[in-house]
């Protein structure tokens, strides 16, 4: 329904969602993809996916990350990121999604789509995005090792 | 009989690494400020000391010593991993 962000959309006060519980689908990708082919003003898209890694600690593998967040600060945080992108770069359109809960390695985890006119915008806006929701996001990674000890996420 | 006690009450979450510390959440009272709160959090989850974290009142992160209003919620932050 809101595949395409509109005005409207970027003044409404209630924080949009952008949490999934597990991993993101490949297949919600392609399909998110497919509805922008309605939108013909659009000439550029820039897709960010975060995948889990493999990661080895301590000769112990990496077998999945458990995400939690602190929902509502992170979603009203989200917002303002929205905003302050929308009125830097002139995109047509953005769509974030995050995952909660359990995301094993190879799967998707982190979902940021921009569009534009032009390519510029939609790449530069996607980087910084994805920089924004890494350093600004209350969300916490707990790798999981085969072992099932596990080990709290740091960003680099 | 009169009652004394400040009925101030503190709702305290804890996230990532410090929820295993400290459970997910408790509920405090006579506490007036953040670093009273802070202080009295060390003493109760000494493990504390060792974790580095920011403080949101009301989900604002605070950078000094702050007031605690009635019926706040106090959030205690490690450091964000998300993506």
């Amino acid at each position: 329904m809101d595949a395409i962000a509109n005005t409207s959309n970027i003044m409404k006060k209630t924080p949009k969602n952008i949490f999934t519980e597990g991993p993101i689908a490949p297949a919600f990708i392609s399909d998110s993809i497919a509805k922008h082919s309605s939108n013909t003003s659009i000439g550029g898209h820039s897709i960010f996916l975060g995948q889990v890694r493999a990661d080895v600690i301590d000769d112990k593998q990496v077998i999945a990350i458990e995400y939690t967040a602190y929902n509502e600060l992170a979603l009203e945080k989200m917002h303002q990121i929205r905003e302050a992108i929308f009125s830097k770069y002139p995109l047509t359109c953005m769509h974030i999604h995050h995952s909660l809960g359990r995301v094993a390695v190879g799967e998707i985890c982190l979902f940021v789509f921009t569009s534009s006119a032009h390519r510029r915008a939609a790449i530069d806006a996607c980087n910084e995005i994805v920089e924004r929701i890494k350093n600004e996001l209350p969300i916490w990674g707990k790798e999981i090792l085969e072992d099932a000890s596990h080990q709290w996420k740091v960003n680099q | 009989m009169l009652i004394m006690e400040n009925g101030k009450r503190i709702q305290v979450f804890f996230f990532g690494k410090l929820s295993e510390i400290a459970g997910a959440a408790t509920t405090l009272s006579n506490l007036h400020n953040t670093d009273e709160l802070i202080q009295h959090l060390h003493t109760q989850f000494p493990a504390l000391a060792n974790e580095k974290f920011a403080v949101a009142v009301n989900k604002q992160t605070i950078h000094t010593n702050t007031e605690l209003p009635d019926n706040c919620t106090v959030a205690l932050l490690p450091p964000f991993s998300g993506g």
